[in-house]
């Protein structure tokens, strides 16, 4: 069956078929209620032929579903989604949570503003031992894993609320990835420099190259 | 600020520790703020100063005004730069049913649980071991501010010579907050004056100074 390029012009709300004929892809989704295939966004309407091995609930029926999609009609930037890695800067650490600026997913920079939470029984332990979460909670310090302007690498666990994602670094190569030190430095022309990009020591520290200073950070394990 | 104090390429093998005011610069101690050099054996150095912001502290007693109340924690205000919390259960004996109500405006002695630089300071009515210990609000008196340095001298042991001049002719309470806060209570409202424009002018007077300018103050009284 050949794919046909149609250019047309489909606004969200449009229906684009029913369930029983077409899949709902990127762009479109399916209202249960009524059996129908909306569109989501704006852009332009394009069919996929069906997936050969797709498990579809119609194929009892012998009929593989083309699926349909829309694209945008101008380039968007990336859009986290949840299982994505991001790389987000934090901007406020508090008691139990910490408030993280997503700043690329993946290796794309994104267009707009997103933020993200990470929050104290995310950011340490992984999460499948949970042996090791209920007991050592307590002593788990948001401070001893962040500060703010660290550059850290998680994971985006859902779309959250309608304030942030939520984000988790408990895995070992999620974490600091850069951080700068509280140190000052007084270079040749008495210009002071605020901060030095600290070394990793350990999955627990890092250091400051000009002053040897140790501080606590939970420091992502870097990628050999 | 900007004094070199110790130069370290000279001195090795040494551990310094190093207090509040002082910063080590690769090579160099140099001084962050303007006051004295102090020098604790057998290897501490810190420099004393006075000012009227404070910078808030862990193990600190501070007197705080609540802002606002939220479903966990108290909003109070330490003079510092960010408003720090009250959990709601930490006072002696404190459960989800007697949490006490504090208006927006009521002074409270308090004390610095956890003071990290870029996050809320964490305060609690209790001492360490989670006796009340005399924390917990301040009815009537007179709330004034004062720096920091003057807070520190009150609070000196031996007792500061103006307290102990005022206290011998005078009955009255007081609260001294690290964060430049002083509270007074007594009997009477010219008592509570009386005191407190003493210690505000005590601070740069010398024991006997305080001592004569006490004297002077409550001749003029009696």
């Amino acid at each position: 069956m050949e794919e046909e390029k149609e250019a047309v012009m489909v606004t969200p709300g449009e229906v684009l078929g029913r369930t029983s004929d077409v899949k709902a892809g990127r762009g479109a989704y399916a209202a249960l209620h009524n059996d129908t295939v909306y569109a989501s966004l704006t852009g332009f309407r394009r069919t996929l032929p069906p997936a050969p091995d797709s498990s579809d609930q119609y194929i009892i029926c012998n009929l593989q579903r083309p699926t349909i999609e829309v694209t945008g009609h101008k380039a968007h930037g990336p859009v986290p989604q949840p299982g994505s890695v991001v790389i987000a800067r934090v901007t406020k650490v508090m008691a139990r949570t910490a408030s993280a600026d997503i700043m690329c997913v993946g290796s794309k920079s994104v267009r707009e503003k997103f933020s993200g939470i990470i929050s104290i029984y995310d950011s340490y332990f992984d999460d499948r031992q949970q042996d090791v979460r209920a007991t050592e909670i307590d002593k788990v310090e948001m401070h001893l894993c962040f500060h703010p302007g660290d550059i850290v690498r998680a994971h985006v666990l859902s779309l959250g609320d309608a304030r942030a994602y939520f984000l988790s670094t408990a895995k070992n190569e999620l974490g600091v990835v850069s951080a700068e030190s509280i140190a000052v430095c007084a270079s040749m022309l008495y210009i002071l420099c605020l901060g030095a990009t600290m070394v990793p020591v350990s999955w627990t520290e890092m250091q400051c190259p000009l002053t040897g200073q140790i501080e606590q950070r939970k420091v992502a394990k870097a990628a050999s | 600020p900007g004094d070199v104090v110790l130069d370290l390429s000279n001195m090795t093998n040494h551990t310094i520790k190093l207090g509040g005011g002082l910063r080590q610069d690769c090579d160099v101690i140099s001084v962050m703020k303007a006051g004295t050099l102090r020098f604790s054996k057998p290897n501490k150095y810190w420099v004393e100063n006075s000012q009227k912001r404070y910078v808030p502290h862990a193990e600190d007693s501070v007197l705080g005004i609540v802002v606002d109340s939220r479903s966990d924690n108290f909003l109070v205000d330490i003079k510092g730069p960010a408003i720090a919390f009250l959990p709601v259960l930490a006072f002696e004996g404190g459960t989800r049913r007697n949490i006490p109500k504090f208006e927006i405006g009521t002074l409270l002695y308090v004390r610095v649980v956890k003071a990290n630089p870029g996050m809320n300071p964490e305060l609690s009515c209790t001492d360490a071991s989670g006796k009340a210990a005399e924390f917990g609000a301040l009815k009537d008196g007179y709330m004034f501010e004062c720096t920091t340095g003057l807070s520190r001298m009150l609070l000196s042991s031996p007792t500061c010579p103006v307290l102990d001049a005022l206290g011998k002719k005078l009955s009255f309470e007081i609260a001294v907050g690290l964060n430049g806060r002083v509270w007074v209570n007594a009997a009477s409202p010219p008592t509570t004056i009386i005191v407190a424009n003493a210690i505000m002018n005590s601070e740069t007077l010398s024991g006997a100074q305080q001592r004569i300018m006490v004297e002077k103050l409550l001749q003029k009284i009696q």
